[in-house]
C-alpha cells in the first residue's frame, strides 16, 4: 500500500482524477435525465455534460471592466483541485489507502470550499447581482453547516474514529449506520442537497431572481471548471454519505479472491452513489425554491434541531450499550 | 447594505418581455420603484387609422400574441354595433369557443410561468404539456396556434365541422382531470404554498383605488367581471360562474386562474354541445356610420377596453386601446413596497403581464423614408438577413 | 345601494355639470369643461357609488383635444365625462390626486399627444423611448416623421 507506482495510479487514474472526473459526468447526466423523465421530457443523451464541458472551455473568456483578472482565473482551478482531493480519502474499493485518523474533518473542509470560492467570485465581479447572490451563499453556508456537520459527527461518535475508512470498517462488522440513525441519514441528505446548492436550496443561483448570481460574470474555461467542480462535489458528497451510513464498498462477506472483493466492492459502491443521486433528484425535481429568510427559519427550527437530536440519542447509546 | 439600485431589465430571465424596472432596496427589501414601458411600443394605434377595417383587424390581432383574439373581437363587435350589425348566433358561440379556449391556453402559460418563477420546474413542464392539447385544438379550428384569425366584421372567418367538434370535445376530459389535479397541487404544495400565500397581498379598498382589473382584483373580492357585467357573445346564454376569492395575495390569484380555467372547460364544453346551425357572417356595409363606443371585453388578464370612434368612413378615426396590464401596473408598483428582492418575479408574474399590449412605439420604416429607429430596430439594416436594400415595414 | 341608482338619476345628478345624453342603455356621456371636471368626479364617487375609472380616451379633433374619462361603479352603468381643449394650448388639471389609476393614463396620453396635466406627480416619458426627441407627439392627426430627425435608438450608417 506504500507502493508508490499504485498509490500514483490510485490517485490519477482509479479510482482518482480520470475515473472521478468520468463519473461526475456520467452522474451529472443521470441527473438531468432523472429530471426530464419526471417532468415528462425527453433529456440529454448521455454524452451532454461531456460535450458541454468541452463546448465551454473552448468558449471566450471575457473579463468585466475593473475585475482582477488573475484572481478570477486562480479561483476554479484551486476550488476544483480541493474537491477532487477530498474524494481521494473516501473508499472506493475497500480500504483507501492515504486514509488517517481525522480525513473526516478534512473532507468536510475541502467541500465548504466551493462556497467559499462562490462567495469570492460574487465580490469581485462588481456586479449587483452577483453580490447578492454571493452574499445569499455565505448565508446559506452558515444555515446547513451546522447541521450537515452534526448529522455527520454521529457515525464517527459511534464508531469511534475520525477516518471514513475505519468507520466503514466499523460497518462491515456491525450495522449499516443508516438503521442505526435514521434522522442523521436525512439530515444529512437535507444538508447535501443544500451544499450542492440544488433545488429547492438553489437560493444563491436563483435564475429569476437574480440573473445567475454569482456565476453570472463566469465564462469561457473558467465557467467549465467551476461547472466540473459542482459536479465533482456531487459525486463526493454522494459518496460521503454513501460511506458513511450505506457502509460505503464494504460487503458483509468476504472473497477468497482480491480482486473478486474489489470488483464486488466496487459495484457496491456504484450503487449505494446512484441510489443515493436518484434521492436527490426526486427532491430537486418535485419542490420550488425557497426564499433565503424562509430557509433560515427552516434550518435553524427544523433541521438543526432534528440533527441535535441525533447526537443526543448517539451519545445516549453509546454510553448505554457500545463503550463498555 | 445601503439602498442599491437593481435595475429589473429590460433583458432579465423574471421577465418574458422587456420592461424596465429600477428597483431601490435596502438589502433585501423594496423601497421604491421606477417604471419604464417603452420597448414594445409599435404604433399600433396610429397605424390602425390607416387602414381599413379589414385590413385592421389583422393589425389589431398582433397586438399581443396571447390575447390577440381579445383584441380582434373587441374591435370587430364595437364596429358591429356602430353599424348596428347583428351577427348569426353560431358566430357568436365560434367566437365564444375560440375566446375560451384562449382563456384556457393564458392560464395554463401563466400557471407555468408562475410555478418557473419559484424555480419549481416541474409543474411549468406539466401545464405547458396540457397547453399543446389546447393549441392543438385551435390549430385544427383556426389554422394556427396563435394569431388565429378567426374575426371579420360581421361574423367569423370559418366554420367548424363536425369532426372538429368531436375532437376537441375528446381532449376535454383529459384537461378536466389535470385541471383538478392542479387545484390538489396547489392546495397541498409545500413549496408553492410558502412562497406564494401572503405576497404582494392587496385589500379590496386597494385593489378598487389603484385600479386593478381582471384576475388580479377578483382575487382581492372586486367582483367586476366584464363578460357578466355586459353581456358579449354568447356569455348570456351559457351556464358559468365569475370566480373570486378573497385572499388578495398571489395565492388567491392563482386559485382565481386555476377556477376560472375549470369555467372555461365547461363553457367551451356547452357551446361545442349546443352550437347552432346557420350561417356565420352576415354582409357588411363598406363604411361605418359617424359615432363612438366604448367596447369592452375580458381578455385573459383583465378588463380590455376599446374606444372606437368612426367618422363615415371605412376607416377609424381613433382607436384607444386600454389594456388590462397598463390597468394593472400601478397596483403591482404598489404591492412590491416592502416586500423581498426574492418575491418581485412573483408579484410581477402575478398579474400576468403581457408587455406587447401595454406598449403599442412608432417603427416606421419605408424604403424612401428615411429611418425611425427604435430601442428594438434589427440592427445593421437587414442586410444580415440578406434582404438587401429593403426596410422592413 | 346599487338598485337605486338608475340611467334617470344619474342624468338628474349631473345635470348641472354639463349637457348629459344617454348613448347607449348603460353608458350616460356628460360633456363638461375641464374647472368642473374634478367637481363632477368627486361627486360621482360620492353620490352615483362610483369606485373605478376604466381609462382616460383621447382624440383629435382637428382643433381640439377630446378627453374622455370613463368611471363605472357596482351599477354597471359607465359614466363618460368628456372634456375638449384647445389644441394650441392643451393644459389641464390632473386628476390623479382622486383617481390614482389616471396617472399612468396622463402619462401615456402626455406622451403621445403633448397634452399637459397640471399637477400631476411626475409627467416623465412611458411609451417613448428615453432619447424621443421633445414636442413629437406621435398621435396627432398632423405629425409626420421629419425627414431628418433621429427619433432614438441605434443609429446605423447605410452605404
Amino acid at each position: 500500500m506504500t507502493d508508490p507506482v499504485f498509490t500514483l495510479l490510485y490517485i490519477f487514474i482509479f479510482p482518482g482524477f480520470v475515473f472521478l472526473v468520468a463519473y461526475a459526468l456520467f452522474l451529472s447526466f443521470l441527473d438531468r435525465k432523472i429530471a426530464a423523465r419526471m417532468q415528462q421530457r425527453v433529456g440529454p443523451p448521455f454524452y451532454q455534460p461531456f460535450a458541454d464541458f468541452i463546448k465551454m472551455l473552448g468558449k471566450e473568456v471575457i473579463d468585466p471592466d475593473g475585475v482582477d483578472r488573475r484572481l478570477f482565473d486562480a479561483i476554479p482551478p484551486v476550488v476544483l483541485a480541493a474537491v477532487m482531493t477530498a474524494f481521494l480519502y473516501i473508499p472506493v474499493i475497500g480500504y483507501s489507502p492515504l486514509a488517517f485518523p481525522g480525513d473526516l474533518v478534512m473532507v468536510l473542509y475541502l467541500l465548504a470550499l466551493p462556497t467559499i470560492a462562490l462567495f469570492l467570485l460574487g465580490w469581485l465581479s462588481r456586479n449587483i447581482f452577483s453580490a447578492i447572490g454571493g452574499i445569499r451563499a455565505v448565508t446559506q453556508l452558515f444555515i446547513y453547516e451546522v447541521p450537515f456537520f452534526l448529522a455527520l459527527l454521529t457515525p464517527a461518535i459511534m464508531a469511534g474514529s475520525w477516518s471514513i475508512s475505519e468507520i466503514v470498517l466499523w460497518q462491515q462488522h456491525n450495522l449499516w449506520l443508516v438503521f442505526l440513525q435514521p434522522i442523521g441519514f436525512i439530515v444529512a441528505l437535507i444538508g447535501l442537497q443544500a451544499k450542492l446548492e440544488r433545488t429547492p436550496f438553489d437560493i444563491p443561483e436563483a435564475e429569476t431572481e437574480i440573473i445567475a448570481g454569482p456565476w453570472t460574470e463566469l465564462t469561457g474555461r473558467r465557467l467549465a471548471l467551476m461547472h466540473l467542480t459542482t459536479e465533482i462535489s456531487l459525486v463526493t458528497g454522494s459518496a460521503l454519505i454513501a460511506a458513511l451510513f450505506l457502509g460505503g464498498p464494504m460487503i458483509p462477506w468476504t472473497f477468497s479472491d482480491p480482486w473478486l472483493n474489489g470488483a464486488v466492492g466496487f459495484s457496491l459502491f456504484l450503487a449505494k452513489t446512484l441510489a443515493i443521486l436518484l434521492i436527490l433528484s426526486s427532491i430537486k425535481a418535485a419542490t420550488g425554491r425557497f426564499r433565503i429568510d424562509q430557509l433560515n427559519e427552516i434550518g435553524w427550527k427544523y433541521i438543526a434541531s432534528a440533527a441535535l437530536v441525533q447526537v443526543g440519542i448517539v451519545l445516549v447509546i453509546n454510553y448505554l450499550w457500545v463503550t463498555p | 447594505m445601503p439602498e442599491v439600485v437593481i435595475p429589473i431589465g429590460p433583458q432579465h430571465p423574471a421577465l418574458k418581455e422587456p420592461v424596465n424596472f429600477r428597483v431601490i432596496a435596502d438589502g433585501e427589501k423594496i423601497v421604491r420603484l421606477e417604471l419604464d414601458l417603452s420597448y414594445n411600443h409599435r404604433g399600433i394605434e396610429k397605424a390602425a387609422e390607416q387602414r381599413n377595417f379589414i385590413r385592421v383587424l389583422p393589425l389589431l390581432e398582433r397586438v399581443c400574441g396571447i390575447c390577440s383574439h381579445s383584441h380582434a373581437t373587441a374591435f370587430a363587435k364595437g364596429i358591429e354595433e356602430i353599424m348596428g350589425l347583428e351577427i348569426p348566433p353560431r358566430a357568436r358561440y365560434i367566437r365564444t369557443i375560440i375566446a375560451e379556449l384562449e382563456r384556457m391556453h393564458s392560464h395554463l402559460l401563466w400557471l407555468g410561468v408562475a410555478a418557473h418563477e419559484i424555480g419549481f420546474n416541474t409543474l411549468f413542464m406539466w401545464t405547458w404539456r396540457d397547453r399543446e392539447a389546447v393549441q392543438d385544438t385551435l390549430e385544427e379550428m383556426s389554422g394556427n396556434r396563435v394569431h388565429y384569425g378567426m374575426n371579420e366584421i360581421g361574423g367569423v372567418r370559418c366554420d367548424l365541422t363536425a369532426a372538429q367538434v368531436t375532437a376537441a370535445l375528446s381532449r376535454l376530459p383529459v384537461l378536466e382531470e389535470r385541471i383538478k389535479q392542479y387545484i390538489d397541487m396547489v392546495n397541498s404544495q409545500e413549496t408553492l404554498l410558502i412562497r406564494f400565500r401572503g405576497i404582494g397581498r392587496m385589500s379590496r379598498e386597494e385593489a378598487l383605488k389603484y385600479g386593478a382589473v381582471g384576475p388580479t382584483a377578483r382575487a382581492s373580492g372586486v367582483d367586476y367581471d366584464v363578460r357578466r357585467d355586459d353581456p358579449y357573445l354568447a356569455y348570456a346564454e351559457v351556464p358559468w360562474n365569475v370566480v373570486t376569492d378573497t385572499l388578495g395575495d398571489v395565492y388567491g390569484r392563482t386559485r382565481v386562474r386555476i377556477g376560472e380555467l375549470w369555467e372555461s372547460t365547461q363553457i367551451v364544453r356547452y357551446c361545442l354541445e349546443n352550437l347552432p346551425e346557420g350561417p356565420i357572417r352576415v354582409d357588411t356595409p363598406k363604411n361605418a356610420p359617424k359615432g363612438e363606443i366604448l367596447s369592452r371585453y375580458e381578455a385573459p388578464r383583465g378588463e380590455l377596453a376599446h374606444y372606437i370612434r368612426t367618422n363615415g368612413t371605412d376607416r377609424v378615426e381613433r382607436v384607444d386601446i386600454r389594456t388590462p396590464t397598463l390597468a394593472n401596473w400601478t397596483s403591482v408598483a404598489m404591492c412590491l413596497v416592502n416586500q423581498n428582492i426574492a418575491d418581485i418575479p412573483v408579484i410581477v408574474a402575478a398579474i400576468d403581464p403581457c408587455l406587447s399590449c401595454t406598449s403599442r412605439l412608432t417603427v416606421v420604416n419605408r424604403r424612401d423614408r428615411p429611418r425611425v429607429a427604435g430601442p428594438h430596430t434589427p440592427l445593421s439594416g437587414n442586410r444580415l438577413f440578406g434582404r438587401k436594400g429593403e426596410d422592413s415595414p | 345601494m346599487t338598485g337605486t341608482v338608475t340611467p334617470e338619476t344619474i342624468q338628474e345628478m349631473l345635470r348641472d355639470f354639463g349637457t348629459v345624453e344617454q348613448v347607449r342603455k348603460n353608458r350616460i356621456r356628460v360633456s363638461t369643461v375641464p374647472g368642473r371636471l374634478h367637481d363632477a368626479i368627486m361627486t360621482s364617487q360620492a353620490v352615483l357609488f362610483v369606485d373605478r375609472l376604466i381609462t382616460i380616451s383621447a382624440v383629435d379633433n382637428g382643433e381640439t383635444f377630446e378627453l374622455l374619462y370613463h368611471l363605472i361603479g357596482p351599477h354597471r352603468i359607465i359614466i363618460t365625462f368628456v372634456l375638449n381643449i384647445p389644441r394650441n394650448s392643451p393644459v389641464t388639471p390632473t386628476v390623479s390626486d382622486i383617481l390614482p389609476p389616471a396617472g399612468i393614463y396622463e402619462r401615456q396620453i402626455h406622451d403621445l399627444f403633448g397634452i399637459t396635466f397640471g399637477g400631476h406627480p411626475g409627467l416623465k416619458k412611458l411609451m417613448l423611448n428615453e432619447d424621443w426627441p421633445e414636442n413629437e407627439h406621435p398621435l396627432r392627426k398632423d405629425w409626420k416623421p421629419g425627414p431628418d430627425t433621429f427619433y432614438g435608438g441605434i443609429k446605423v450608417e447605410r452605404s
